[in-house]
């Protein structure tokens, strides 16, 4: 499953990327968005994208592409 | 050579309060990531000397992503290259240690001398986590220091530890190495860093720190699909309220204090070709951009404490979707924003955007915001045209226009961007990522120091341009002088500058300006407030403004509403600023988008000025 299957206010762990650039997972790994990392999918912004997550103590906002590149697992 | 004492770290982690705290410099100070766009410089003293203190703008990692990301590791290669004696203190939030200790262990991997400032610690301590230097210290293999440089926590023990810098023996040239290489040194740092961070620091076992608990909380009203678009669009027409009802009461007292200063130094000074100069050149063309300080200042401290207090980055997550059918996206709000204050800084921010063509999109829209130097333009035409009993719905008309015009700057840049998509400028994939840092309570030091440099800024930029331009226009204005007894208005006519204006008058006379105003324009390349201090004169000087009228009720006298509308179009789009042109080129690399951006600003402005002035004379 992806990030965009998980529900809101529900926790996951990142199993990996798909189609992602590696420019594109080594900003996202600085940024704590990285296998084996907790991912909480928190909130829509009012027109629904970005979403907002937390990942370790930090909130990110992530766009809806995005977040069907990010493969998870149920934490 | 002078030892160099670096900055780096994430963005948003306190880098830019630390350098303040240890330089006494005015730095911008901001609670969003990019704030520092470029390395600022100033110098402290240590045991062993001076130091020069470089605040380095935020990088997430070794793997240079965007402009401002590479402008830190070149400067960092530099200084290695030439065997600088170099301390780098890598800046880490303590809250989010193991993420920002991570850049600290990839360049002393890379062969740089590192301590790591682990900041915002009272923070961190706030939230429960506690952290222990001495093991933190040993697990990553350099000096750890626990500070707060909001609150001046640590700061002793920290500069006696800085106590100088190591030679850069060997250490890695950045510039030189494969990005796989460096995306694999990231990767070995990251490591460490969590493996350290696992023995040193000691996080509560709650879900969440408070600090992103009560940020969550926050979210959820000011994300609300209703709440949320209504606390945005309350906080922007707020700040336009703010400048109104708050700055005009202000500025009118300050107009009046400086008016009667002027009337009575006047007879006090023997010779009236000094008194002139004196009154009607230098007082008059200060006074016109001075008085608008309270406003500037009001503007100032509403910006600042949305910037300090997280708001910002949420903001543009908000119009982030929205702005994707232009093909922008919420990257490009930060930039905007700024513009609102000035263009220069607008423009600079578009650094942070990673991707090269929205960056360049950003540089070339930003100015279209409408910027504190439009403020005093608007503000006096608005006052002279716009009565005060104007109250559409009951609302204060002056705001409303004032605020149209604001509305009238995004439109156009949406316009523009919109028309940008079907150029090789568009970039179909956005930059899918904003970091949102915690809600913190703005804090008066900082915010009264920014409010400061930023006044500061207005004025004496503004001050210096118009100081020389008001001498040289009153020279102009005055020399040659008309046959003896002649009228001032005759005067003025048969001077340098009257014969310039009617030179270049038939160029704006299809758009409703005569000579004056288009001295007026011509100036105000300089800087577009400039316009109000070259009117003055002008006005003053040519018997226009009597001396307890104001240069508004003079321009009233003078113009028509269409002319009025037709300025205000033409300064709502035109690019009237040779600072912001300089600086584009600057960041863009050359002459070509400054030019083009220029050139179609001006047919665009032009055009809308034709278009709204001959309309306004069909329906008045």
């Amino acid at each position: 499953m992806t990030l965009a299957d998980v529900p809101l206010r529900s926790a996951a762990r990142i199993l990996g990327f798909t189609s992602l650039s590696d420019t594109e997972r080594c900003r996202l790994g600085a940024l704590g968005v990285r296998e084996g990392a907790s991912i909480t999918k928190l909130m829509r912004t009012p027109l629904r994208d970005p979403i907002e997550c937390l990942v370790g103590p930090q909130l990110l906002a992530l766009e809806a592409w995005l977040l069907e590149r990010i493969e998870v697992e149920p934490a | 050579m002078t030892p160099v004492l670096a900055l780096a770290g994430r963005p948003n982690t306190g880098k830019t309060t630390l350098f303040n705290a240890l330089t006494g410099m005015r730095q911008r100070v901001a609670n969003f990531a990019g704030c520092t766009v470029e390395k600022a410089v100033g110098v402290m003293t240590v045991a062993g000397g001076e130091l020069e203190v470089v605040d380095l703008p935020g990088t997430f990692s070794l793997s240079p992503d965007s402009m401002d990301e590479t402008v830190a590791f070149a400067f960092l290669s530099e200084a290695a290259a030439e065997r600088r004696p170099l301390k780098v203190l890598c800046v880490a939030e303590a809250s989010n240690l193991a993420n920002d200790a991570a850049l600290a262990c990839a360049l002393k991997a890379a062969g740089y001398p590192v301590s790591l400032v682990v900041n915002m610690i009272d923070e961190a301590r706030h939230n429960g986590i506690d952290i222990d230097a001495a093991a933190l210290s040993a697990g990553l293999g350099m000096p750890v220091f626990l500070t707060s440089a909001r609150n001046r926590m640590g700061l002793e023990a920290l500069i006696d530890g800085v106590d100088g810098a190591l030679p850069c023996e060997g250490a890695m040239d950045f510039r030189s190495v494969p990005r796989e290489q460096l995306e694999r040194l990231q990767a070995s740092a990251q490591r460490r860093a969590e493996t350290a961070c696992a023995g040193a620091v000691r996080v509560p076992g709650r879900d969440l720190l408070p600090t992103i608990s009560r940020s969550i909380r926050l979210d959820g009203w000011l994300f609300h699909p209703v709440l949320g678009p209504l606390a945005l669009a309350l906080t922007l027409f707020l700040v336009f309220e703010a400048l109104f009802s708050v700055g005009g009461p202000l500025k009118d007292w300050m107009t009046q204090v400086i008016m009667t200063f002027s009337t009575r130094l006047r007879p006090m000074i023997p010779n009236p070709l000094l008194a002139g100069l004196v009154c009607d050149g230098l007082i008059a063309g200060f006074s016109a951009v001075a008085t608008f300080v309270p406003q500037i200042a009001i503007l100032f401290v509403l910006i600042g404490s949305l910037e300090q207090s997280g708001y910002l980055p949420r903001a543009g997550a908000m119009v982030d979707r929205a702005l994707r059918p232009f093909g922008l996206d919420g990257k490009v709000f930060i930039p905007f924003l700024s513009s609102f204050a000035c263009a220069i800084p607008g423009v600079m921010a578009a650094r942070t955007i990673p991707n090269e063509k929205r960056r360049l999109t950003a540089i070339l829209l930003s100015p279209l915001m409408t910027c504190s130097a439009r403020l005093p333009v608007y503000a006096l035409i608005i006052a002279a045209f716009v009565p005060p009993s104007f109250r559409p719905l009951g609302l204060d008309g002056r705001a409303c226009v004032m605020a149209g015009l604001y509305l009238f700057g995004i439109v156009m840049a949406l316009i523009l961007a919109l028309a940008l998509r079907s150029t090789s400028l568009y970039e179909a994939r956005p930059t899918p990522i904003t970091v949102l840092p915690p809600y913190r309570f703005p804090k008066a030091s900082e915010l009264s120091r920014y409010v400061w440099t930023r006044c500061w800024h207005f004025v004496s930029r503004a001050g210096r341009v118009i100081f020389s331009l008001s001498i040289v226009l009153w020279a102009l204005a005055s020399f040659p002088r008309a046959t003896p007894g002649s009228s001032p208005a005759v005067q003025i006519e048969q001077s340098a500058l009257g014969r310039a204006g009617h030179l270049i008058e038939p160029v704006f006379r299809p758009i409703g300006y005569d000579w004056k105003i288009s001295v007026g324009v011509l100036t105000s390349l300089a800087a577009r407030e400039v316009f109000v201090g070259t009117m003055g004169t002008l006005m003053a000087i040519s018997g226009e403004q009597g001396t307890t009228d104001d240069l508004a009720k003079s321009l009233q006298r003078s113009y028509g509403l269409p002319t009025a509308v037709s300025l205000l179009l033409f300064f709502a789009v035109a690019l009237q600023c040779v600072s912001t042109i300089a600086v584009v080129r600057r960041e863009t690399g050359g002459w070509k988008w400054p030019a083009i951006q220029f050139a179609s600003f001006f047919a665009i402005a032009y055009a809308l000025s034709w278009a709204g002035f001959h309309l306004t004379r069909l329906l008045v």
